[in-house]
């Protein structure tokens, strides 16, 4: 293989969090825990700076670097800079949390930088060992931080799931990717595109391939059947943790799907596209059943995240790239209505008091109208409720899969969104209909509150305008 | 004819194979582990067969040399209860057996000679006996795989970020020796001569 | 110079490893007998003291195998990850002629990475044995 030189500059944001994650590690040793602030600022800037990075070195075209294992196109860039956009909420959503919970430390914001550098990189991916690495990144960053919480048993155990089963799917992964490897002699995802197009490989071995990446791959976006941590680790990790671990990471594992999928073996779109059926429908089934009978909220919004993820693979499914748009569109929208589900926990917590059940949401219209009407927001959008932003989301993955006659799939889709709009509508009664069990007066930190609000009124306005962050998604595919 | 190679693959093969088995069926973890050690020494065998030396050598260093050591401390800590581990290992053998059996079927079906056989590929070329494996690793792994190799530090970087975190904890009434505290000191800070007026002998 | 046949001649670069198989082969035979040696010659004549477990004066009142501190472990993995940094250097060392001013920096890259890591565990106390 010849060397060609790389080109760094396109990968500036990468270098910019790599430098601030080293400066921030170094310098937060030196800060005393009141200053812990400046930790937190710096890593918000952080953020700040790869936005503007990434913009900067954004182009209409696509471009390689380091050899063909780096890519710069509109999905890579637009991914990023949405994996931004949600981690600094995220982080934003968990100062006070971690104030109140002992947490409040520098190795907190290294490794959500670190995370989110692996988001990154499976962004650009372009090749197998890319990909693969990114995944690793992510991953060890997000064991750490749900184990992070060291005085919680709960936390502990969680994390042991999540290392546990997270290392097997990675196994699985890598063994689907040396499957392709051995069938096609390259890593790089274009030349696997082009081998198999050509004929060499056998299809047989592809297909092996294939049924372990995608074990891979449906572990990582948690869908069923490979969805057996997702409750547990949601309810055990922190709720700050959960939160992130439930919005941006699902960006990046779509990505890291549609790099699979899309750019490596579309010649095999037919055999993918009928094991997502599988994947799919499970998930919406077993998600939108299970969640009917949970009682703590944390579980709820992970059985509910399950469907979510059922309906974003019906976009994938459909093969066309109005369905990974839709796809693409709903990933967004789900990391956006993700992080203000975990964050009403967040709101209604405070120092001792994980308010994680269902119970204690009862009458909160009284305590605090205004926080009560964001939630129904939020909780009315999950449900699909027009014209806030799930609807649009459901209607555009379903339209993707009517328009390649999958009709049964769409009734089928539809018929669970309502039923899942029974555990939805049960939170909103609780909230409005219930007498409260406590009278004692909401009072969260000012930035949550703020927040939070605007998170929600955010799932309002882009639901009554939707064509731009529509527009914005397709242009990630169709160009 | 099998060649001499042949032979020793088969042999070494055959180890590995017995060796795996008894990591997963003999009764002490300690045991265990030590087969893991004869497993990996076998594949590393393996890999000196397939000329590649610097993995291998690498393999025994890092997995055998480090890993294991690291296997050995969280047997230990773990403080196991055989009886309890070895408890629904018969009861859940039946299904895993079935499960190995379908998954072994399929391996068999799909990286099979039929795919991978000799046939297939070209001869590999002989390498002359100053061949080396490590220094065509490192013309590839420093340039054309530079990225890769980056981000590899940085998921080191994490583990140690990682490891941290989760297990040290500070004592506040802990206390060892400050040695640069114990070098920079002075005859001042230890001694003080203090003039005392000499006291008068009591008649 | 002998006639090698063309299966010989593959395998030239495995010749070198050849005395290393040599000598595995005689350490597991010399070793074999002598273990087995012993067991033929010497006396064996165990009873239940013989075979209790040693304790220095007293009966033993638990097993051997108790809960390690957690810090062992961290040391443990601390030393992988510089192990696995050292095998890097290894490829590196042997072709960094070739590689010029690149193959440098890309190395200092990588381990000012890892820099990073150790200033950090040296900070926090992680290699301060209490």
């Amino acid at each position: 293989m010849n060397f060609i030189h790389p080109q760094f500059s396109l990968a500036l944001p990468e270098m910019i969090l790599l430098g601030m994650i080293s400066i921030i590690l170094i310098a937060d040793l030196f800060i005393s825990d009141k200053g812990r602030v400046v930790t937190y600022l710096m890593t918000q800037a952080t953020l700040v700076l790869a936005a503007i990075a990434t913009a900067a070195v954004m182009g209409a075209d696509v471009a390689l670097s380091f050899n063909g294992h780096f890519i710069i196109d509109p999905l890579a860039s637009l991914t990023k800079l949405f994996i931004y956009l949600v981690s600094m909420v995220a982080f934003a959503y968990s100062r006070s949390y971690l104030i109140e919970r002992d947490m409040y430390r520098g190795e907190y914001f290294v490794l959500g930088l670190t995370a989110v550098l692996g988001m990154m990189v499976l962004a650009s991916a372009h090749s197998l060992l890319t990909l693969y690495l990114g995944l690793e990144l992510l991953s060890l960053s997000l064991y750490a931080m749900v184990g992070l919480r060291r005085d919680s048993s709960q936390a502990a155990e969680a994390a042991m799931k999540y290392f546990v089963l997270g290392a097997m799917a990675s196994a699985m992964l890598l063994y689907g990717m040396s499957m392709i490897y051995g069938a096609t002699g390259t890593l790089n995802l274009w030349e696997i595109r082009d081998a198999v197009a050509e004929g060499s490989g056998h299809s047989l071995v592809l297909i092996f391939g294939l049924v372990f990446l995608m074990v891979g791959v449906a572990f990582k976006l948690g869908a069923a059947p490979f969805h057996m941590w997702v409750p547990d680790v949601y309810h055990g990790a922190p709720t700050s943790v959960t939160l992130f671990l439930s919005s941006a990471p699902k960006l990046a594992a779509f990505v890291l799907m549609i790099r699979l999928l899309v750019d490596a073996l579309p010649a095999l779109a037919s055999a993918w596209s009928d094991m997502l059926v599988i994947i799919a429908v499970l998930s919406i089934v077993l998600g939108n059943v299970i969640a009917i009978a949970q009682l703590n909220i944390k579980r709820m919004l992970a059985y509910s995240g399950i469907s979510h993820i059922g309906f974003l693979l019906l976009g994938v499914l459909s093969a066309t790239p109005e369905g990974y748009a839709a796809a693409f569109y709903y990933a967004i929208v789900y990391a956006i209505m993700s992080l203000g589900g975990f964050a009403m926990v967040l709101v209604m917590s405070r120092q001792g008091f994980e308010a994680d059940e269902l119970s204690d949401y009862a009458g909160l219209n009284e305590r605090s109208p205004i926080i009560a009407l964001m939630m129904l927001f939020i909780m009315f959008s999950m449900a699909g409720v027009p014209p806030l932003l799930g609807f649009w989301a459901k209607l555009a993955v379903i339209q993707a899969i009517v328009a390649v006659e999958y009709y049964q799939l769409a009734v089928l889709a539809v018929l669970f969104s309502v039923v899942g709009a029974f555990y939805y509508l049960r939170v909103i009664r609780i909230i409005y209909f219930d007498k409260p069990t406590e009278r004692r007066e909401l009072k969260p930190a000012n930035d949550l509150k703020v927040i939070f609000i605007a998170n929600a009124m955010l799932v309002l306005l882009l639901g009554l305008f939707p064509e731009s962050l529509m527009n914005l998604c397709q242009s990630a595919f169709i160009y | 004819m099998i060649s001499f190679a042949q032979t020793l693959f088969y042999l070494f093969s055959a180890i590995i194979i017995f060796a795996a088995l008894r990591v997963v069926t003999v009764r002490n973890p300690i045991h265990a582990a030590l087969y893991l050690v004869l497993t990996f020494f076998t594949t590393a065998a393996l890999w000196i067969l397939l000329e590649a030396e610097f993995l291998a050598i690498t393999l025994v260093l890092v997995y055998v040399g480090a890993v294991m050591v690291l296997f050995l401390f969280v047997i230990m800590m773990l403080d196991i209860d055989l009886a309890v581990m070895r408890e629904g290992f018969v009861r859940s053998l039946p299904v895993a057996g079935l499960v190995a059996l379908v998954m072994l079927a399929i391996m068999v079906m799909v990286v099979g000679p039929q795919h991978f056989g000799m046939a297939l590929y070209p001869a590999v070329t002989p390498h002359a006996a100053d061949y080396s494996n490590t220094r065509e690793l490192g013309r590839l792994l420093y340039t054309v795989y530079l990225y890769p190799f980056e981000i590899a530090a940085v998921i080191l970087l994490v583990a140690i970020v990682a490891a941290i975190a989760l297990t040290l904890r500070q004592r506040k009434d802990s206390r060892y020796q400050q040695v640069e505290l114990q070098v920079a000191v002075e005859r001042n800070d230890r001694l003080r001569i203090v003039s005392m007026p000499a006291e008068e002998p009591r008649p | 110079m002998p006639q090698y046949r063309r299966a010989d001649r593959i395998h030239q670069m495995l010749e070198n490893y050849l005395p290393v198989l040599i000598f595995i082969a005689v350490g597991l035979v010399f070793g074999a007998f002598m273990v087995v040696l012993g067991m033929i010659l010497s006396p064996s004549r165990p009873d239940d003291e013989k075979l209790s477990r040693y304790e220095c004066g007293f009966e033993a009142f638990a097993g051997a195998r108790s809960e390690f501190d957690v810090r062992f472990y961290l040391v443990a993995i601390l030393f992988i990850i510089f192990d696995l940094e050292i095998a890097f250097l290894f490829p590196w060392a042997t072709v960094l002629r070739e590689l010029g001013l690149f193959g440098l920096l890309s190395m200092t890259l990588f381990l000012a990475i890892l820099v990073v890591g150790f200033i950090y565990e040296w900070k926090k106390g992680a290699l301060q044995w209490e």
